[in-house]
């Protein structure tokens, strides 16, 4: 079967192609023949290529950096460093506000973490430049490093009062509790570790500014470069057709962005940097490294009294970076009494940054390993606790959930995976020398919203496009967005060309936080009913048009042909009735911005991210919701864990693709599951580095490290969170894994781990 | 290929490259080199420090071998090489002249005709963002015939070599499973 | 990467010439120089191409051993019929080494030559110290992350672990490596660190490994290879033993017993306290555990590497256990 024929063989079955139907992906044909072209993959006259050199200290300064033998190595064309490299003007941050300094300079003289870029080689091939930046040589004047929590240095940190949450007297509810655990439990700093590395090409003509750069928010990051550059926003082209993974990472333009795009306009030659797998370690952040201490209360049938939680998580010396450690302690189970405070402990690293999930991953390790915790002391079986302790509102909001199938998440995961048999006491099931463990864990992700545009077209040959600048990083924007032009227009998904990834297309916000999918398909669905009734009305108005004088007061379009709802009078496709109306295209913007929004507050609202939409706003509490169910082998000699089993029952609302949404569930769980077992930036404690920044080091699951994982909907449409009723996904599946492998750890070995990842000396 | 500045001494012919300079100390140098890939002969001058990926990637425009992290870490950049799969980034060019080299986009039929890997990967959303996919599937193809695609165990022991970062694992395992029955049948 | 020559070596005589030129390394798989050279950790100014030489990578094996030319490729071994049945334990350690990928490429010889993971040694950009690569200039790793290092044959200049697996099983089973002139055991191929960490290979200038050959025994055809570590595939070993076993005619005395340790010390370690402890007497499980502790004689720990001596012998005493089993 040819691309091609397969595009159509998948046409065949409208089941497929409505919204909600398992269509296959349509970027699939391209990304599975080499044809897809990534970012910092184009081909481009002239490319010079540049390469980073790093700090080697994590804290002082850059005394002298001596660059003449790289400068006269074969093929360079500039060594670039803080001396030398323009100056930039300082840019606002993600959420609007602006700089703390008028300039920027995106090469350090201060040097506040191991690995930061101090200068950078731009020559005419990858290998001369690679080979001239082995030869510069840089010289500091080295000051004591803050290395991580531990540090001595460290303290105790900045309270981040806006995290507080609190209600009732916890201490006193929490010191008169009849059963009651306390303990602590933490996560090491972690990487996205997409498999594209960062990395992009830059390219001026003469002061417009395209950037080819895999991104997760073209209009945020084209703003940036539009401020360090200090021209106007239209002036910069960010262009990112496909994106090889981001979970968090490629949302902002970043120091090695800069020295791109300020090394391209310097040479006036376009310019490809590409970091190299260990700089991926160190030029952005992963998620921050945190500690939680979790004391729960209750009474003796289990019912929770109290949760007293505080956390702390790590932050850099010149950035803030706030990972929220009580967002599902607080809403999780009902509970009178509750305290939840935070601090950010300053050390040197990069600014810490967003990982899939970020705040409720390692908050739902705290309190779902607690939850168990709480039901081994009660003897209470792990899943009536919690159903015990059910929370039927929003604790903290105080507010009805918009929709919250955990209960039917717990029933069906708990069915499937044979919950039932499950024996109660620690090490009672083996198999051998394996010992096997049950566990359970619950997850949440709150349904962020935002306001979003797009641009559908209707063109003479009776297909359609999509615009946008948002973009496909594998969760299927590319898919479910034709599948939404296609349903509402009434056409085939074979006549729908979804076109995102450039800047200059109609504009959209951050893809994070799960809240794409409910956006953009909101904002597909306006305007391709805005282009539908203009197609209807032309065709009821127009005197050329067939429909013209026809008793009807509108028309229906089924599989690309239009035609009266009664079947009388003609039946044409699109293509024939555009030719008799002599129209090129039908064009509609539609969005679901308020009326009115100034302009300005449309230019914040898809370049920061502080025009969000509360997810407690109005009646509502909205959030996505699973349970994880899970069975680890341990092997008693060796420690070695392995997950053998993984059933998850989630509630993202309505499924706008199935088959899409399923392997984004898996994609967290395993995620999760390189959580709980393997990932972990270990620092060199005398030096401040990371020093397993890299894949044989930082270890991801591979194939075999993965089960069979059976995902299990339990969603229902809830038209409080989106247009078409769907809640997030992406973020969804990872939250509550490794606390559920962590319990069954437990259930396997008697031993609890507090501290991830579980690896096999903490069980011998 | 030909090298122009060569060891002391070669006067023996026992190095197929090279010309015969005496007294001159190694030192870099251009080759010429002819690869085949996809059955199609390409010319290259380059460095001999090129790697294979980078040739593909930079110099051939062939961008579907993907580089995740250019040291044998991760299996995105893998090819075959005389029929097996191996890893571009670790391969110089210059190892691969006369040898037959066949990247992602020279696995389907000319007339697109998809590999039943390649379908079968795209019927089982074996893939999300994609980057890692032209490696797994290159690697897939080869795991199926080296026969080691027997059982699910084995897929996934043989398909350990190919990182992927969304997760896209049990979709993988079910794509190989059905290609390679397809390709028995 | 520095710039170098590259040349093709198309006999054996050519490579030894080359490989005796100032700055020469030789380039079969190229998984370790090629990794190692971008890395910064070594710098040819001449590369010989050798994998291009014919009649190198031969597998020949009969009942009493098996001749394997140094450039047979390691999945061509693991998969070998013959390997298999009769040296079992060095099938298992190959194919469970690297990846499929990488064993299509990587070379018997040229696995023998593989370099320490020790991520100190790795990057000489961010760690001058490292006395494997700058003799004298200090060893980074002690007093740094030390999970992965060596417990077993460290010194005060080295704890880098020897991190592959066949060559665990080839000193296991007396294994015997051709240079050409020269041949020595695999066991004195390999050196401990001592005070010349620099020395991990007992191979001259102009010396080329041509071919392994293993003897064939009893304890061969009844061996195997258990490798224990975090990820479930495509890691090296946290440990690893290499054990054959032969027992007598009453099913349950040990006649013949060899063991061999990866992932725990500085180089591919025969264990022979535990085979002398065992032989003669009887497949107890008891016994072998307590025999197994024996392996850890003289162990070192530097922290967190310390659980690596609780590990090792439960990994001998497993693949003990499992060929008992297997009777």
């Amino acid at each position: 079967m040819t691309v091609h024929d397969m595009k159509h063989a998948a046409s065949d079955s409208a089941r497929l192609e409505a919204v909600g139907g398992r269509l296959s992906r349509v970027d699939g044909p391209a990304k599975i023949t080499g044809a897809a072209h990534y970012a910092f993959e184009q081909q481009l006259e002239g490319l010079a290529h540049a390469v980073l050199v790093g700090a080697t200290i994590a804290a002082g300064k850059v005394t002298a950096i001596d660059a003449r033998a790289a400068e006269t190595a074969p093929g360079v064309l500039a060594v670039l460093t803080p001396d030398t490299i323009m100056e930039l003007k300082g840019a606002s941050d993600w959420f609007g506000n602006p700089p703390a300094l008028s300039t920027y300079c995106p090469l350090a003289r201060e040097i506040t973490f191991s690995g930061q870029h101090v200068a950078a080689v731009v020559a005419e091939t990858f290998e001369q430049a690679v080979a001239a930046a082995a030869l510069v040589k840089v010289w500091y004047d080295e000051t004591p490093a803050i290395v991580d929590l531990s540090d001595g240095k460290a303290g105790d940190g900045i309270p981040i009062d806006a995290m507080t949450k609190e209600w009732g007297d916890a201490q006193a509810a929490f010191a008169a509790a009849p059963v009651r655990i306390c303990a602590a439990y933490n996560t090491p700093r972690e990487f996205q570790a997409a498999m594209e590395p960062h990395g992009l090409i830059a390219r001026w003509e003469g002061d417009e500014l395209t950037v080819w750069e895999p991104s997760q928010w073209l209009d945020g990051m084209a703003r940036t470069y539009a401020e360090w550059f200090d021209i106007p926003f239209r002036n910069v082209r960010l262009v990112s057709p496909y994106i090889g993974g981001g979970f968090g990472s490629k949302a902002l333009a970043l120091a090695h962005s800069a020295v791109t795009a300020a090394a391209a306009k310097m040479l006036g030659r376009p310019v490809k940097l590409v970091l190299n797998r260990p700089q991926n370690f160190t030029s952005y952040g992963g998620r921050a490294a945190t500690r939680q201490t979790v004391a729960i209360g209750a009474d003796k049938t289990g019912r929770i009294q109290s949760i007293v939680h505080r956390g702390v998580n790590e932050t850099a010396v010149d950035g803030m970076w706030v990972e929220p450690l009580g967002s599902v302690t607080s809403i999780m189970y009902a509970t009178p009494n509750f305290s939840s405070k935070q601090n950010v402990v300053r050390v040197n690293t990069v600014v810490p940054g967003a990982k899939r999930a970020p705040g409720e991953n390692p908050s739902a390790f705290g309190i779902e390993c607690a939850i168990d915790e709480l039901a081994h002391e009660l003897g209470l079986d792990p899943l009536e606790m919690r159903l015990i302790n059910y929370a039927e509102q929003d604790p903290h909001a105080k507010k009805a959930w918009s929709t919250r199938q955990l209960r039917e998440a717990f029933a069906a995961g708990a069915e499937a995976f044979g919950w039932a048999k499950r024996s109660p006491q620690p090490r009672s099931m083996r198999e051998g020398r394996q010992l096997i463990g049950w566990g359970v864990a619950a997850g949440t992700y709150p349904v962020r919203r935002a306001h979003g545009e797009a641009v559908v077209k209707l063109l003479a040959d009776g297909s359609v496009e999509v615009e946008s600048s948002s973009i496909d990083m594998g969760q299927g924007t590319y898919t479910i967005l034709a599948q939404t032009a296609a349903e509402t227009l009434g056409v085939p998904v074979s006549q729908v060309w979804v076109k995102l990834g450039d800047s200059h297309f109609a504009r959209a916000g951050v893809t994070g936080g799960s809240r794409l999918a409910g956006v953009m398909t909101g904002a597909v669905y306006k305007a391709a009913g805005q282009a539908l009734n203009e197609l209807i009305g032309l065709a009821l108005s127009d005197p050329l048009s067939p429909f013209h004088g026809l008793q009807a007061n509108t028309l229906v379009v089924r599989n690309g042909r239009i035609a009266s709802p009664r079947g009388d009078g003609p039946e044409l496709a699109i293509a024939e009735l555009m030719s008799m109306l002599g129209r090129e295209r039908i064009e509609a913007k539609g969005d679901t911005v308020p009326p009115s929004f100034t302009p300005e507050q449309r230019y914040n609202n898809y370049t920061t991210i502080a025009m969000a939409l509360p997810h407690t706003e109005g009646d509502y509490s909205r959030y996505s919701w699973c349970a994880h169910f899970v069975e680890v082998r341990v092997d008693e000699d060796f420690g070695t864990v392995r997950v053998s089993r993984v059933v998850s029952a989630l509630d993202s609302g309505r499924l706008y693709n199935p088959k899409l949404a399923e392997s984004q569930w898996k994609g967290g769980i395993i995620m999760g599951i390189g959580q709980a077992l393997l990932e972990e930036g270990i620092v060199d404690r005398r030096h401040g580095r990371i020093v397993n920044s890299n894949f044989a080091d930082y270890m991801l699951p591979t194939n075999a490290d993965i089960p069979d994982i059976q995902t299990i909907s339990v969603g229902i449409p809830d038209p409080h969170s989106s247009a078409l009723g769907g809640k997030g996904v992406g973020e969804l599946g990872i939250v509550g894994v490794a606390p559920a492998i962590a319990n069954a750890v437990f259930h396997a070995t008697g031993k609890r781990v507090r501290d991830l990842p579980i690896t096999l000396e903490k069980l011998i | 290929m030909t090298s122009q500045i060569i060891i002391d001494p070669p006067e023996d012919g026992h190095f197929r490259n090279g010309v015969a300079t005496k007294g001159l100390t190694p030192s870099p140098t251009t080759l010429s080199l002819r690869l085949t890939i996809n059955g199609r002969d390409h010319a290259l001058e380059i460095e001999p420090r090129v790697t294979l990926l980078d040739a593909l990637r930079e110099r051939l425009h062939l961008t579907g071998t993907k580089k995740g992290c250019d040291h044998g870490q991760c299996g995105a950049c893998t090819v075959h090489v005389d029929g097996e799969r191996v890893l571009a980034c670790l391969t110089l060019a210059a190892q691969v002249e006369g040898r037959t080299i066949t990247t992602i986009e020279g696995l389907a039929d000319e007339d697109g005709t998809l590999h039943a890997v390649q379908a079968a990967f795209l019927e089982q959303d074996a893939f999300q963002c994609g980057y890692c996919t032209p490696g797994q599937i290159m690697s897939a193809v080869a795991c199926i015939r080296e026969g080691h695609a027997g059982s699910d165990e084995e897929i996934r022991e043989y398909m350990a070599g190919n990182l992927c970062r969304c997760g896209a694992y049990p979709n993988i395992v079910a794509a190989v499973r059905q290609a390679a029955q397809e390709l028995r049948s | 990467m520095r710039d170098f020559s590259y040349l093709r070596a198309d006999n054996i005589e050519a490579a030894r010439n080359a490989a005796a030129l100032p700055g020469a390394m030789l380039l079969a798989g190229g998984t370790t120089l090629i990794d190692l050279a971008k890395c910064g950790v070594v710098e040819p100014a001449t590369v010989i191409d050798i994998s291009h030489i014919e009649g190198l990578n031969a597998i020949d094996v009969t009942a009493d051993r098996a001749l394997i030319g140094a450039l047979a490729k390691m999945s061509h071994v693991a998969d070998h019929a013959e390997v298999k049945s009769l040296f079992p334990a060095v099938s298992e350690a190959l194919w469970q080494a690297a990846s499929a990928q990488l064993r299509n490429m990587a070379t018997i010889g040229g696995n023998l030559m593989q370099r320490t993971r020790c991520p100190y040694f790795r990057d000489p950009a961010n760690f001058p110290a490292c006395n494997k690569r700058e003799p004298g200039s200090g060893c980074s790793a002690i007093g740094g992350v030390t999970r992965g290092h060596a417990v077993l044959g460290v010194s005060e200049a080295c704890i880098a672990t020897y991190p592959e697996d066949l060559a665990v099983a080839l000193v296991a089973f007396d294994a015997e490596v051709d240079l050409g002139e020269r041949r020595l055991t695999v066991e004195d191929f390999f050196l401990a660190p001592g005070a010349t960490a620099e020395q991990e290979h007992d191979i001259r200038p102009g010396e080329v490994i041509t071919a392994i050959e293993i003897p064939g025994s009893a304890a061969a055809r009844r061996s195997t290879y258990i490798k224990v570590r975090d990820r479930q595939s495509y890691e090296f070993a946290a440990a690893s033993a290499a054990v054959g076993l032969e027992l007598e005619g009453d099913g349950r005395t040990i006649r013949d017993i060899r063991v061999a340790l990866g992932g725990v010390a500085t180089k591919p370690w025969r264990a022979r306290a535990v085979e002398d402890a065992l032989k003669g007497k009887a497949l107890d499980e008891a016994t072998i555990r307590e025999a197994s502790e024996l392996a850890m004689q003289g162990a070192v720990d530097h922290g967190a590497n310390h659980y690596k001596i609780a590990l090792a012998p439960r990994v001998i005493a497993r693949a003990i256990l499992k060929l008992g089993e297997t009777a």
